[in-house]
């Protein structure tokens, strides 16, 4: 069967989706591409132990763009948010627990320090202050600085405006949080040093950096930013798992006139006179389109799908240097009932949220360390979240599953390991042992479990390295510079192949901001061709 | 007598800035709180490499009795089980000495050396403005962004984008794309931690790298320059140009607080009681003791006096000087001629990177990250990580333990020790928290940002009241830039 279509695009993760449902949206003939036989790319549900469904790997959702929610009207198709309040934070017999309440957190806070509980509203107000400044910039295009013309500086230029025009002491916040490391940060603001730790937690979740790694401090504002998206509640864990929203995403991408196809692994990028023109799968098919739009990460894209010899020297060289290295892995656990704190006994509202194994900010560095020189962490931060007490259909009746984001997992190990099965062993006790160290209960609930070393990320879902944003989030990778210096509008160097994925601007999270500003690029020159 | 101006500290910045203003007509009293000026030129550093070439000119230090030896030598990196390898002013014969570790690191070299320069030349025009205010008011300082742009422009486009990548980089990954050898990685990348409470692997040390090397003919190596009879000649050249200009110094005389009337500086008030009133008081020393220890708090407001408090000073930095009683013996090295100029002890990243680990939690490491220097017999010895408050005696025998693997017997010549900790250096040279350059040089305290937004431009808080020293932009290192950029204001107003 010899179809030909407007666009290709390979992957079907949320961002492949997305990208995929505005091409469509817009009249293109396009087809997704998945090589496994699920879709969502990390973004996914599956059901490992029978009877029980796991978020494999992306657990909660944060970022969804709410226009992508509006344009592609997900909610009537499927997509639900079910709310995930507060962070829980165990301790040795005590324990840091912070709600969306802000009256409790507030009086929670005054238990640890007066002065914290009084900084903590103030720093809230501001936080979401940038918050609301920094949004477009996830919406912006960004030029080539390596041009001095105008056009290159436009997609800044609004942003130099709003910046001139805040007050002094949020100009002030908004270069700390993008040059300051998250510990550093927040020193400014509170003493209470598992609240600093939990905080700082979310700064440094996929990345290979500590809490005291300068450039750790914007990801703070990312827990902000889901908080003022307004009606539509974008923090939180979706119904069915993230693949919920995988699947609320490809029902409208089909509503649109998409075709997705499952287990159609591309095998290669089908380039004739500098052209992408179509594409190959493993099994021999080629499938032809004007344009293919990949949402795989660079070094799949264009070391692995592309004829050696397409690109040029340079810029090959420059997407072998742009830097993945996972940093996190992931243990789901099937659980028979629920785990049971020692510091705060019962099954209560604080098993709802973030439970945060992040207990002072010298734990946080201190697992940090171990990964630096390729160990994962002996004393790991963990963000486990119980899916079930909001979602109770993710599993049989009466039993649970309890997602737990470890870091840190370094994909490359020392002294030449590997990620064998007693790495993978060895790395699964340590952390059930940091869970058992707080809630004793668990070990003997445990009924089924999957773990997720970084190698394990990179071959089941793809991502290179396992890293779970497409490549580090770190300052000299955003904006302008990510994927690669001078390539960062979407486009690449072979005409008609499209980067879609969150190794493009605004990056990776379950966001779908790539894909859809991706999309919108795409259409915007096929209509000034 | 009246005078136009207080500088306060006479530390080179203080100095300079002194001089310039004299020389532009203005009548200058210097008060510096110790017996001689110099600041850090008295004991902590030994070398002036990065002292603005255009500087020494406009002030005819070399008539003022300074003199400058560059030897051929840059740096010279010790290893652990292997020859040291050795950094000249010509990358062409670095390489040559490269080849007998890494055939590759040795053709990488003098491409990664043309590479460090044109982004330190950008660095080095960065340096000499006056960073544009970041507000809505910004349109009145076309001049700055023109200038930025200018130089900006003479970058090719693939250094432009080169640059804002690497800016923010680490310098274990900026120097970790160019060679394979974890020593010759660690040699360079360690300059981009001197000083500073940074590891090789925290993001903006890449910046502080190519800021050493701006404006100096520095390179992958970095310069190295003495004043030959000792970098206290530069304080003393420099002084004497202030003088011959017309400038008053006045040492033992400490500064207990800025006075302000009617919202303007009015003077200063020493520690003695006695009031010296000016119009301007352009401030040497760091900027958290001016706006937290010598601004009336009424003055600062607390929203200042917050920021300031939170201006970053981690001094992590100990000063050893070691007097030999002979001329120390280092493995694999026959020609003297080799330890003419820095003598690193940096043989790998994640050795560095270990000795910066042990200081985040308040502890002093085993092996620390060395830089040395040798002259007249004695050893200058800069370790790092150091905690605040050490025990100095501690920190000098780890120093020498370090030193006994590269050059054994070294520690039996040692006829005389002095052992300055972060405590110590705060204690002698009033810098808070020990920070030899004044405020962390970390990419929060950067440019327009450093010390702190709003205030980059030289001008402190109260009218009349200014910054001259390494907490302000382009920073610490013997440069002489913050002075004299801080001088070009004070008399543009």
């Amino acid at each position: 069967m010899q179809e030909r279509y407007d666009a290709i695009v390979i992957g079907g993760g949320h961002n492949g989706l997305v990208c995929a449902a505005y091409l469509a949206r817009a009249g293109l003939r396009v087809v997704v591409l998945e090589r496994r036989d699920v879709l969502g790319g990390a973004a996914v549900t599956e059901e490992i132990v029978p009877g029980f469904r796991f978020s494999v790997a992306s657990y909660v959702v944060s970022l969804l763009r709410p226009e992508i929610v509006r344009d592609l009207e997900l909610p009537r198709h499927g997509l639900a948010i079910l709310p995930l309040d507060g962070t829980f934070t165990p301790l040795e017999g005590d324990h840091l627990w912070r709600l969306n309440d802000h009256g409790r957190t507030v009086r929670e806070l005054r238990r640890w320090s007066l002065t914290d509980a009084e900084a903590y509203e103030e720093y809230g107000i501001l936080m979401a202050q940038m918050a609301r400044f920094i949004k477009p910039i996830l919406s912006a295009v960004p030029g080539d600085q390596g041009r001095i013309r105008p056009a290159e500086w436009v997609s800044l230029a609004p942003l130099a405006r709003r910046f001139a025009g805040l007050p002094r002491r949020q100009r002030d916040t908004f270069i700390q949080l993008m040059t300051m490391s998250a510990a550093d940060f927040l020193d400014q603001w509170f003493e209470t040093d598992p609240l600093k730790a939990t905080m700082a937690a979310s700064g440094i979740i996929g990345t290979f950096q500590g809490v005291r790694s300068p450039g750790t401090a914007y990801v703070l504002l990312h827990h902000y930013m889901g908080e003022i998206d307004g009606a539509f509640r974008a923090w939180g864990i979706p119904r069915g798992g993230t693949g919920g929203v995988s699947l609320a995403i490809a029902s409208a991408a089909r509503a649109q006139g998409a075709e997705i196809r499952t287990e159609a692994p591309v095998a290669a990028i089908d380039v004739r006179g500098g052209r992408a023109v179509g594409v190959t799968l493993r099994s021999g098919e080629t499938i032809e389109a004007d344009a293919v739009l990949s949402s795989a990460d660079p070094r799949v894209t264009f070391l692995d799908l592309l004829e050696p010899g397409v690109l040029d020297g340079q810029f090959a060289a420059d997407v072998r240097r742009y830097r993945f290295r996972g940093s996190s892995g992931k243990v789901n656990l099937a659980l028979d009932g629920l785990p049971e704190f020692t510091c705060l006994p019962g099954r209560g509202e604080h098993l709802r949220g973030a439970i945060s194994f992040s207990p002072s900010v010298d734990y946080m560095e201190r697992a940090y360390d171990d990964a630096k020189y390729g160990r994962f962490s002996r004393r790991p931060y963990i963000d486990a979240i119980i899916p079930t007490l909001v979602d109770p259909a993710m599993a049989p009746p009466g039993k649970h599953v309890m997602s737990c984001f470890v870091q840190y997992a370094p994909y490359h190990l020392a002294d030449g390991g590997a990620w064998d099965d007693a790495h993978r062993q060895a790395f699964r006790d340590t952390v059930v042992d940091t869970l058992a160290e707080r809630a004793p209960n668990i070990r003997d609930l445990i009924v089924g479990e999957q773990v997720l070393s970084p190698l394990d990320i990179e071959q089941r879902i793809g991502l290179s390295e396992g890293n779970i944003f497409q490549g580090e989030l770190s300052l000299e990778q955003l904006f302008f510079n990510r994927p690669v210096p001078g390539w960062a509008r979407y486009r690449t160097p072979v005409h008609g192949l499209w980067m879609c994925g969150s190794a493009a601007h605004p990056g990776g999270g379950l966001m779908g901001a790539p894909g859809r500003i991706a999309a919108l690029e795409h259409l915007r020159s096929r209509s000034s061709r | 007598m009246s005078y136009d101006a207080i500088v306060a500290g006479g530390g080179h910045n203080g100095l300079v800035c002194a001089a310039l203003l004299a020389r532009a007509g203005r009548r200058v009293l210097v008060v510096e709180r110790r017996e001689r000026t110099g600041g850090i030129l008295d004991g902590v550093v030994s070398t002036v490499g990065r002292l603005r070439p255009a500087l020494v000119a406009e002030l005819e230090l070399e008539r003022h009795g300074l003199e400058l030896a560059r030897p051929p030598i840059r740096m010279l990196a010790l290893r652990e089980g292997g020859a040291p390898v050795a950094f000249w002013a010509d990358p062409g014969r670095t390489a040559e000495g490269l080849a007998a570790v890494s055939g590759a690191d040795a053709t990488a070299y003098p491409r990664f050396d043309a590479h460090v320069r044109v982004l330190a030349r950008f660095l080095g025009e960065l340096a000499e403005i006056t960073p544009p205010r970041l507000d809505a008011g910004a349109l009145g300082d076309w001049q700055a962004g023109l200038r930025l742009a200018r130089a900006y422009r003479r970058l090719d486009s693939r250094s432009a984008r080169e640059l804002t990548r690497a800016l923010p980089m680490a310098a274990a990954d900026f120097v970790g794309e160019w060679f394979a050898t974890d020593a010759v990685r660690a040699a360079l990348a360690a300059r981009g931690s001197l000083f500073t409470a940074m590891g090789p692997w925290s993001a903006g040390t890449t910046a502080v790298l190519l800021a050493d090397s701006a404006g100096n003919d520095g390179g992958a190596a970095g310069q190295t320059a003495f004043a030959t009879s000792g970098p206290a000649a530069l304080a003393a050249a420099i002084e004497s140009a202030a003088t011959a200009a017309g400038a008053t110094i006045r040492t033992r005389a400490e500064v207990a607080r800025v006075l302000v009337r009617g919202g303007r500086v009015h003077g200063v008030a020493l520690a003695s009681g006695e009031e010296i009133e000016a119009p301007v008081v352009a401030c040497g020393v760091d900027p958290k003791t001016v706006l937290t220890r010598w601004l009336d708090p009424e003055e600062a407001g607390p929203r200042l006096r917050w920021r300031a408090g939170n201006i970053r000073t981690p001094g992590a930095t100990a000063v050893v000087d070691l007097r030999l009683s002979g001329p120390p013996a280092f493995s694999g090295v026959d020609d003297p001629q080799l330890l003419a100029g820095r003598i690193v002890v940096a043989p790998g990243i994640d050795h560095v990177e270990r000795a910066f680990d042990c200081w985040k939690y308040g502890g002093l490491s085993e092996r620390p990250y060395l830089e040395a220097t040798i002259s007249d017999g004695s050893m200058h010895v800069l370790a790092q990580w150091v905690p605040h408050d050490a025990d100095p005696d501690a920190v000098g025998d780890l120093v020498v333990a370090e030193l006994e693997r590269h050059a054994p017997g070294i520690g039996s010549s040692v006829a005389d020790r002095r052992v300055l900790t972060p405590a110590l250096i705060e204690r002698d040279f009033g810098l808070s928290g020990g920070h030899v350059y004044h405020a962390e040089p970390g990419l929060d305290q950067f440019f327009a940002w450093r010390p702190v937004l709003g205030l980059a431009r030289y001008r402190l808080a109260v009218p009349g009241l200014y910054l001259c020293g390494s907490g302000a932009h382009p920073g610490g290192g013997v440069t002489g830039g913050p002075g004299q950029n801080a001088a070009r204001e004070i008399l543009a107003d």
